[in-house]
């Protein structure tokens, strides 16, 4: 019993963090309505500081601490005045979201650049020795951490309901326009909301790393456990996001005690899978949902590209000689694997712009579908000696089965929360690859993956499997091109902007949504499985969660919508490290700072913009802003 | 006698403690081209939400053709060939005015998905013979020279005048527009009288919502007024001009 009551104690600390984190959801989402995913980098920046000032600085712990969390706020404020207060005003909801994505592997490259990549632990702020009541046995810092977030949330309650400022802070989360017109600089607040998330994520990021071990990217879970732990407990509710994180605290330390400790988070994601199921709103739903359909509907308005029937065969042709011929040049070496790899992300960002791009579904978990294809294809094709074609059917198959079973979650979700969904998918994904080492090869990964084969017809040079993706990319471009010119594409795009006049139109939301879910699941299933035969190896993190949102970046850098936009999106962020050597530490950081410049500065993409020039109808839409002849 | 297009059956919407339309009943016969006003808040739009289920009637039921459209959702509805247009002009944004038009055609797509990625013959025909038509019913309607332009670019009025040719574009047995004329100068409005009366003699069943008093009394064949949530009145443009209780519900004059 004692041991059980260990455990939960343990739980309760770990869920003390996650409560933290999901506060700091909150408390943005109540004021801004959009989800900062960046939430839990700050976290790692808090620690990050606090080692420098005590440990490299030799500063006495409170002094240090407070300088830390002033640093972080500092950094903070800048940073989220000129990119997410920004973003929120102009950017729809869904963007926004992405956008914060982008910031959180900002952050976590910040931090790798300062930081490197090993991990840090700082020295408890009392001593090492535990604190003993009866026979439980809790480290002293617990208690450290148990006060510190105790008073973070009694301070926050406070400032919120007792001071003119939490009103004012609460008005802008009710109504922003009517706050605005009653003098409320709703920006100001927007900021405000953001710089105390900072201070919230940084004050416990310093609490809690004496007990566990951080690197640079561990933003990513502290991210991921606050928004599960938000999603459980209640978007945008205090209470909810305390109850939220304890009690994923509590269940992650009794799963990983009483199963396993690899499928801890496998239990954890399950139970959100169930919830989002069950009560998609959380346990403690605050009040009415915000209304943010209204107020993306009045921000979607994204630049009109098209181009004609003959510049378009033209454009595609040129593109693919071009492509074609790059393998006999004489390239500089690395140069030809990189275009490979390029050109085999470009195919899973392909299936991203129809899902996301075209028919407007933000979605999280795309490398998901990528390690479900990779993986299914390698070991059928390595233990099984099934044909490479006929494993790269099989991972296609079951991809689009678990796209459809994850539709009947995603179904009724919208915004955040089909975010969330799909998230949670990939992590759950991600889980089972480290999880299941009898099938996987667990996270040393799968080794002895043979090459493509066509009957005898080996891919097993760097150019033969450039060319191999290159014919791939090629073939499904013209097929959604295709389609995305038809019905079929006006449907997607209707959903996307107006799911409510779709239906007044006899056009079937859910059906148009599933479509696309599969064929971008496909997609990404066909590139996992070709990335693997490419590198004869397939481990977890090749396919994991940070490449969902790579990918993303890709999409958006390329230009959402426009199908070959992704491929010069993939280029960029590949060939980059590749071309400038030296700049591998700063991929991750450049990576996040591309993808929020581009949706601020470039949201049609770089391909969007380069059409744009490109076409008639970017010159002709300006002259009809008057009012057309009857 | 031939099934009514419309049936409004004591029909009520309740919001909260405020009763928004009280049980209304009327019916429109096939083929007519009817109006339905009244002073603001009359409850005109909440009617119409409550007819096309956006907003379900409280109590009460809707018969379309002589089907019940209790419990239909709004693409079921739009499925037996009763198309809305909105208040305020939906167009969808990020798409030309020609692509609004064409989606308006989803229903009768009869190529499948695959068909239109993989261009088979069928499909490129249809699509070609649907290009024709929204191009004609542009052309009709003044808008052939921005067919190509964003939708989103277009002044109010021609977004609600494309919201029409959406409508038509789905083959409608009957249309049910939310003030159409609403943001129109005189010719504009003149042009869509012409319209509306044109779409009324090819068989399509019509019932506006409109403010606008000249539009409806020269085009109506029964108007319908409405009046702090309940039926005022039900007859022809003529009879309703008299009528002591329609002057009273728009004037408030007393005894």
């Amino acid at each position: 019993m004692t041991g059980f009551f260990q455990i939960v104690i343990g739980g309760l600390l770990q869920g003390g963090v996650f409560a933290a984190v999901a506060l700091g959801f909150s408390l943005v989402y109540r004021v801004t309505g959009v989800v900062n995913l960046s939430q839990g980098a700050f976290c790692v920046l808090g620690a990050m500081a606090m080692y420098y000032f005590q440990v490299a600085f030799g500063w006495p712990t409170p002094i240090a601490a407070a300088a830390s969390v002033v640093s972080v706020v500092a950094f903070g404020l800048i940073v989220g005045a000129t990119t997410f207060v920004p973003a929120v005003a102009k950017l729809p909801v869904s963007s926004t979201l992405v956008l914060t994505a982008g910031l959180l592997t900002f952050f976590e490259g910040v931090a790798l650049i300062v930081w490197g990549n090993q991990p840090y632990a700082l020295p408890p702020f009392s001593g090492e020795a535990p604190v003993s009541f009866g026979a439980l046995r809790v480290p002293s810092q617990g208690l450290w951490l148990a006060g510190g977030i105790a008073a973070m949330i009694l301070a926050l309650w406070f400032l919120v309901y007792r001071t003119a400022l939490g009103r004012a802070l609460q008005a802008c989360a009710e109504n922003a326009m009517a706050a605005r017109l009653m003098g409320i600089d709703t920006p100001r607040m927007m900021l405000l909301s953001f710089g105390l998330a900072a201070a919230i994520g940084a004050s416990s990021g310093l609490l809690v790393a004496p007990i566990t071990s951080l690197q640079f990217d561990s933003g990513g879970f502290f991210t991921t456990s606050g928004f599960i732990a938000v999603a459980i407990g209640g978007m945008g509710s205090f209470a909810g996001s305390i109850v939220g994180g304890l009690l994923l605290g509590v269940a992650e330390q009794l799963a990983a005690y009483y199963v396993s400790s690899l499928f801890a988070n496998t239990l954890a994601l399950l139970l959100l899978l169930a919830m989002l199921l069950w009560r998609p709103n959380g346990m403690f739903s605050s009040g009415p949902v915000r209304r943010v359909d209204v107020r993306s509907d009045a921000v979607v308005h994204r630049a009109l590209i098209r181009l004609p029937d003959g510049r378009l065969v033209a454009l595609g042709l040129g593109l693919l000689v071009v492509l074609g011929v790059l393998p006999v040049l004489p390239l500089p070496n690395g140069v030809l694997s990189s275009l490979t790899i390029s050109m085999i992300l470009f195919i899973a960002v392909l299936g991203l712009d129809v899902l996301m791009g075209w028919a407007g579904q933000v979605s999280l978990g795309q490398a998901g579908f990528m390690a479900i294809g990779g993986y299914t294809a390698a070991i059928l094709a390595t233990n099984y000696d099934w044909s490479p074609l006929a494993g790269v059917a099989a991972g296609m198959a079951l991809s689009i089965a678990c796209a459809l079973a994850l539709s009947l979650v995603t179904g009724q979700l919208r915004g955040h929360y089909l975010a969330l969904a799909t998230l949670t998918f990939g992590l759950l994904v991600d889980s089972l690859t480290v999880g299941l080492i009898n099938v996987t090869g667990g996270p040393s990964g799968l080794v002895g993956i043979p090459s493509f084969s066509l009957g005898s017809f080996d891919f097993d040079t760097s150019a033969r499997m450039y060319w191999l993706a290159l014919g791939v990319a090629a073939v499904a471009v013209f097929i959604l091109e295709g389609g995305m010119r038809s019905q079929f594409g006006r449907a997607l795009q209707a959903v996307r902007t107006d799911q409510l006049a779709a239906a007044a139109l006899g056009v079937n939301v859910g059906r148009v949504k599933l479509a696309a879910l599969c064929i971008s699941s496909a997609l990404a299933s066909l590139s996992g499985s070709l990335y693997a035969f490419n590198f004869h190896f397939l481990s977890p993190e090749m396919v994991a969660t940070p490449r969902s949102f790579e990918m993303i970046a890709m999409l958006v850098l390329g230009g959402e919508g426009t199908l070959v936009g992704g491929l010069f999106g993939a280029l960029v962020l590949t060939m980059l490290p590749t071309l400038v050597q030296g700049l591998a530490l700063y991929k991750t950081a450049a990576e996040g700072a591309l993808l929020v410049a581009t949706f601020l500065y470039l949201p049609e993409g770089l391909f969007g913009r380069f059409a744009m020039l490109l076409s008639r109808v970017g010159r002709r839409a300006a002259p009809v802003k008057g009012a057309p002849a009857p | 006698m031939t099934t009514p297009a419309l049936e409004v059956a004591a029909v009520s919407r309740r919001f909260g403690g405020l009763l928004a339309v009280d049980g209304v009943t009327f019916s429109i016969a096939q083929g007519g081209l009817s109006a339905l006003i009244g002073p603001n808040g009359a409850g005109k739009t909440t009617l119409f939400n409550a007819i096309t289920n956006l907003f379900p009637p409280t109590s009460g039921e809707v018969r379309f053709m002589g089907r019940s459209l209790t419990g239909l959702d709004a693409r079921r509805i739009a499925g037996l060939g009763l198309i809305r247009t909105f208040q305020t002009a939906r167009v969808f944004p990020g798409m030309t005015v020609l692509e609004n038009a064409l989606a308006g055609a989803h229903m009768h797509v009869g190529a499948t998905a695959l068909a239109q990625m993989f261009r088979l013959p069928g499909a490129r025909a249809e699509e070609r013979a649907l290009r024709d038509k929204a191009g004609a019913l542009l052309d009709l309607i003044g808008l052939s020279a921005f067919r190509d332009a964003a939708a989103t670019d277009l002044p109010m009025g021609a977004q609600k005048n494309l919201e029409v040719v959406r409508a038509l574009m789905a083959n409608p047995r009957m249309l049910l527009l939310d003030e159409p004329a609403a943001g129109l100068n005189d010719s504009e409005t003149a042009d869509l009288a012409a319209l509306l009366t044109a779409i009324r003699d090819i068989g399509v069943t019509i019932m506006v919502v409109e403010h606008n008093m000249s539009l409806v009394m020269g085009i109506a064949d029964q108007v319908i007024v409405l009046d702090a949530g309940k039926l005022v009145a039900i007859g022809a443009p003529a009879d309703i001009q008299a009528d002591r209780r329609v002057i009273e519900a728009y004037v408030g004059l007393e005894d």
